[in-house]
């Protein structure tokens, strides 16, 4: 028989039995819904976070001590040496009081060269970064995270106000805008050298960033910059290095592979649902063929071959999870829509999802439906069309 | 003339063991080209049996039987079904339309799973439900067709196929006395035109419609008499 009048005898059957398939496509509905949006999370999630390692540089990588004592400012000079290498920039870090007329809490200070700003890019809601210091290297100067301003409750008018980190009074001269800056919530940043005089220990550094002239090079200039500090810190052979290296294309790769695990994790867990729908779809196809055993007797009375039987249950099977498919594909897409309003992550259909979600589904209502179909085309005529 | 069915010494048992049940024993008739047989019988006669082998639903115990020249016994399943769909125009008793589906659909399906394509065998449908006068209830479903009417679409599906012959069983069961008249005189008609007919009853009045009769007992043929010209 024509799969195409089959198609449509199928469809005929699942507007005649609305009620009846309209429950057993719930199953089917749910588990691509839940698909969906479970995987459009994953993704949504991973990506928003993935954008703002990308805004850390694709150029840059970053040298940190394992220990308190591990760089030093003379690693800097030699490694500005290396070929490849564009800008560098340094860092200290350590912890203070900080102290406003309001309040007063403790924060990372960290102190930073000349060359941060353009290294890190940091944004700037009021004011400014801190100013080219070459003239007044130990300035006493303050740009503060805004999550940090807030704690010392100061607000756009405080900029020029004094503040005092441990007992040193510094001049506030910008508040970031923490919303996508990365990392640096909760932190003061000061020059280099007023924080070597008041929160560090010189020569050591709590981190380097080094600016490559080009994406391509990064891995070499890592792999240069690794035996360069490994022979200054005199560690050989299979002993642990004091430092660790990172650029952003490893952490992309470390995001990549979480956002791959959560998708399968999310997907796998929906797809249980998507596989409960299916035996749904056979329990219904079992009580369906043994409601027309008649009807399949007449059929096959009249000239069906046990493959059009067959066939013919098959294809309601899959018209079933398939229509439930769709259905599921477009609220799952609505709610991935909403999630994602709420999330503040980038909403994308995905071709590749939608249509591995249809070809799911399809694929269950095959699994799920042989067996009913198996059976209807294994009735003995004579049988069938005795059956009351 | 060329014999549609041919049955040798057929016996069709049922069960196994102590529990076994003879439906036909050494059965011999021979049907021909242009015929229109009744097989008259009580009930557990045996008169089922023969039509499920007339049929070709089922095959023999013993002995053989040959529909359009085809031993039964020598076909496999899907040839089986094929000899059911090219020799064979079933008539129920109560009718057996498939549901969900229209006048035109229900006599284009056998045509349907012969392969012929859709647009050629509802064209043949429809000339048939024009024949049988049918042509204005083509889009109606069973539900929406009176006993008589259902009737004639069932016939209609059983000429359709142009078949060796109508294999009519309790054809006039389920409906009223002049319905059931109206449809005997149909196949009397069609017997005119030189369809074969074999029809399965056991009511005596209807049988008499037949021009040959052959009477079933536990088994086994009784009486086998024909209409003189």
């Amino acid at each position: 028989m024509n799969i195409l009048i089959a198609a449509r005898l199928a469809f005929a059957r699942i507007i005649a039995t609305k009620t009846r398939s309209g429950l057993t496509m719930l199953g089917i509905i749910i588990g691509v819904m839940a698909l969906i949006a479970l995987v459009s999370v994953a993704q949504g999630a991973t990506s928003g976070i993935q954008d703002q390692f990308k805004g850390l540089g694709a150029r840059n990588l970053t040298i940190t001590g394992t220990t308190n004592q591990s760089i030093t400012v003379d690693d800097v000079i030699e490694i500005a040496r290396e070929p490849g290498v564009d800008i560098v920039s340094e860092t200290v870090s350590g912890r203070a009081t900080i102290s406003s007329n309001q309040a007063s809490t403790r924060a990372q200070v960290i102190g930073v060269d000349s060359d941060y700003i353009t290294v890190v890019d940091p944004d700037i809601f009021v004011g400014s970064f801190l100013p080219n210091v070459e003239n007044t290297k130990d300035a006493r100067l303050i740009v503060l995270s805004s999550s940090l301003a807030s704690d010392l409750e100061l607000d756009a008018y405080s900029i020029n106000s004094t503040i005092a980190v441990g007992s040193t009074e510094f001049t506030v001269v910008g508040i970031l805008d923490d919303a996508d800056g990365f990392g640096s919530q909760g932190s003061a940043y000061i020059p280099l050298d007023t924080a070597f005089k008041y929160v560090a220990v010189p020569p050591y550094l709590s981190s380097i960033t080094v600016q490559t002239i080009n994406e391509e090079i990064v891995p070499e200039v890592t792999a240069n910059l690794t035996s360069l500090l490994k022979a200054r810190h005199n560690i050989s052979g299979e002993r642990e290095a004091d430092f660790v290296i990172v650029d952003a294309s490893q952490l992309l790769d470390a995001i990549g592979t979480v956002q791959q695990f959560l998708s399968l994790l999310l997907g796998g867990i929906a797809s249980i649902s998507l596989v409960v729908g299916g035996i749904g779809i056979m329990n219904i196809m079992l009580v369906s063929v043994r409601e027309r055993t008649r009807e399949i007797g007449i059929r096959r009375a009249i000239g069906a071959q046990q493959s059009q039987i067959l066939t013919q249950f098959l294809i309601e099977a899959i018209v079933l999870s398939l229509v439930g498919g769709i259905i599921g594909v477009i609220i799952g897409e609505i709610v991935a829509y909403f999630l994602a309003q709420l999330g503040q992550w980038n909403f994308a259909l995905s071709p590749t999802m939608i249509l591995a979600s249809l070809g799911f589904s399809m694929f269950i209502g095959v699994v799920f439906g042989v067996w009913p179909a198996r059976t209807a085309s294994k009735l003995k005529p004579v049988e069938a069309l005795r059956f009351e | 003339m060329a014999a549609v069915v041919e049955m040798s010494n057929v016996t069709k048992t049922y069960g196994e063991g102590s529990s076994i049940v003879k439906a036909l024993d050494g059965v011999d008739i021979r049907i021909k080209k242009g015929e229109f047989v009744a097989i008259v019988g009580a009930s557990g006669s045996g008169k089922s049996t023969m039509m499920n082998l007339i049929g070709c639903l089922d095959r023999p115990t013993k002995g053989v039987v040959k529909v359009a020249g085809e031993d039964l016994s020598e076909l496999n399943d899907k040839k089986l079904t094929s000899l059911r769909n090219y020799a064979i125009g079933f008539v129920f008793q109560s009718f057996f339309l498939l549901p969900k589906t229209d006048a035109l659909d229900n006599v284009a399906t056998p045509l349907f799973y012969r392969g012929v394509p859709a647009k050629e065998a509802r064209f043949r449908a429809m000339e048939m439900l024009t024949k049988l006068g049918m042509e204005d209830r083509y889009s109606h479903q069973s539900t929406e067709l009176s006993g008589g009417q259902q009737q004639r679409v069932a016939i209609a599906r059983a000429l359709v196929t142009e078949p060796s012959l109508i294999l009519a069983d309790e054809p006039t069961g389920a409906l009223d006395s002049k319905t059931g008249k109206q449809v005997m005189d149909l196949f009397a008609d069609l017997n005119d035109e030189g369809k074969t007919i074999v029809l399965i009853t056991h009511d005596l009045d209807v049988a008499k419609r037949a021009t040959r009769r052959i009477t079933l007992k536990d088994g086994k043929v009784i009486n086998d008499e024909r209409d003189k010209k």
